[in-house]
């Protein structure tokens, strides 16, 4: 597993907590880069612009990304463009709704 | 791709410090009216007791509750930080001093009321300068600002007719018009500032709750149209004291709350999350009945008695209505604040509780059910003089609203 793959799989570990959903399979995952030095730059946005639940999610990510042995430094960059859809859900995700 | 890092998190002991006061103020309230009984049966609305716990309820549960949520909320609707904690605390103190002080001097003397009166006023001026501070730092205003905008316009003007009716009370001051203000105090607090207040925070939380993606927003404006026309038409009733304007008001605010029904409704229809939660089931229950109790309060218009009905319709669209609205939801913000205070530091770095975990959602259904049975039990003894009834249904009431306050007070143990 390369340390990219490590990052998705430590990502499916931080849930939203008001729909009990890990952010991979929600959707909130946009990139995730990682250079050569092990620096990762997570891309992200949230189900909605003003999500209470902003920092407390964007902290959990970093956190669980800087819990992986292997990286250096963090940066989660949060973004509302594009905006989430349901369509960026993975079937995982919108079968624990209910879908 | 945009970034934002903007963050939206209040200090939740400022939240809180309104919630736990609410709590304790709604347990004295149904405390008074128990006591009370008799009189609410013989249809003696207006005795110091019954204006004490109205004000317990209104003011120190509902307004206390309301505040509380606004300085969580605010930022999350409207993307902009609050203007001033350390304000906020201190606007805490002050209000609920005053709301204290104001509400036991109506039920001694409430003569004296005058100067409780004004320190409660100061405290929701604070408030109001506060939000007025927090608000026009948002960049894009939107439909939602005009909604909660007209609502704290709506509890100044509420405040303002309140202090008005003490002072005529006292000193005999535009006397030939009390019973126009005190209608205008009514229909500024009940259907003004707090119904608009539910409607414009509905927009954010009903979507967030339900996981709702792609409805449109253009009913908001007719909604805002309608209801803002309403208010304004009645209010202007009360003073030249014209029946066919009063009718047109009443039906104003009726079409405009159907239109929030119904618009509601088509979010709600296009939601991602199938089942939704029990708490938030009953919030947007509480808009049928609000609807329903708006059409009935129009139809009593063209009856005979509607000066006999109009007191018991005020009560069942305070609790069937905003109380309802405001419990359902509190069960998803206290929920959300003490987990963002005890756990969103360790998310990422152990597994941590749902926001589902937190709160017993298993009293919902039992609770809420029992709550709308005992309020119609109660709506129905006044309207047929059933002391039996009543007492039996305010009881049944009282204890509901302690045991709702004993599990928000029970996340706390979580």
């Amino acid at each position: 597993m390369n340390v990219k793959e490590k990052v998705i799989e430590a990502l499916r570990s931080v849930y939203d907590p008001e729909l009990n959903i890990n952010v991979v399979d929600l959707g909130l995952i946009y990139h995730v880069d990682v250079t050569v030095e092990n620096d990762v730059n997570v891309t992200m946005t949230l189900t909605t612009p003003g999500c209470p639940l902003h920092d407390s999610i964007t902290t959990g990510v970093r956190y669980a990304v800087q819990g992986i042995e292997e990286t250096r430094n963090v940066d989660v960059n949060l973004v509302w463009e594009p905006a989430w859809s349901p369509e960026k859900m993975t079937p995982e995700g919108l079968r624990l709704l209910g879908r | 791709m945009v970034p934002n890092t903007m963050g939206s998190e209040t200090n939740i002991k400022l939240p809180f410090s309104f919630i736990i006061f609410s709590l304790v103020a709604l347990v004295l309230s149904q405390i008074l009216v128990l006591v009370n009984g008799q009189m609410l049966v013989d249809g003696s609305f207006r005795i110091p007791a019954i204006w004490s716990a109205a004000h317990l309820l209104v003011l120190g549960w509902a307004l206390m509750v309301a505040m509380g949520a606004m300085y969580q909320l605010v930022p999350v609707a409207f993307l902009t930080k609050i203007w001033n904690e350390k304000f906020g605390f201190v606007q805490f103190f002050v209000t609920a001093i005053g709301i204290a002080s104001f509400s036991w001097m109506l039920y001694v003397s409430p003569q004296k009321a005058l100067v409780p009166g004004i320190f409660m006023l100061l405290g929701i001026l604070m408030f109001l300068f506060q939000m007025f501070m927090t608000l026009r730092k948002q960049a894009k205003p939107n439909i939602l600002t005009a909604f909660v905008g007209s609502a704290l316009v709506c509890l100044f003007l509420t405040i303002f007719l309140g202090i008005t009716l003490i002072f005529s009370l006292q000193t005999g001051f535009a006397a030939q018009f009390y019973q126009a203000i005190f209608k205008s105090h009514l229909l500024m607090g009940v259907t003004g500032w707090f119904t608009l207040l539910i409607f414009g925070f509905s927009y954010k939380m009903a979507p967030m709750f339900s996981l709702s993606h792609g409805f449109p927003m253009i009913h908001a404006r007719y909604v805002y149209g309608l209801y803002m026309a309403g208010l304004a038409v009645t209010l202007i009733s009360f003073f030249n004291d014209n029946s066919y304007l009063l009718k047109s008001g009443f039906f104003l605010l009726f079409a405009g709350f159907s239109v929030f029904t119904w618009h509601v409704s088509i979010i709600i229809k296009k939601r991602l999350k199938k089942k939704l939660d029990h708490s938030f089931s009953y919030a947007l229950g509480a808009i049928g009945l609000g609807n329903l109790i708006h059409l009935a309060a129009f139809i009593a218009l063209w009856t005979d008695h509607f000066s006999i009905l109009i007191g018991p319709l005020v009560y069942l669209y305070l609790l069937l209505w905003i109380v309802l609205s405001i419990m359902g939801y509190l069960f998803k913000i206290v929920p959300f604040l003490w987990w963002t205070y005890k756990y969103s530091k360790e998310m990422g770095k152990k597994a941590v509780p749902s926001l589902k975990d937190v709160m017993n959602e298993k009293v919902v259904v039992p609770f809420f059910s029992v709550f709308v049975i005992a309020v119609l039990a109660v709506f129905l003894s006044i309207i047929f003089k059933s002391i039996l009834l009543f007492n039996i249904g305010q009881f049944v009431l009282s204890i509901v609203f302690v045991a709702i306050a004993l599990t928000i007070l029970g996340v706390l143990k979580k």
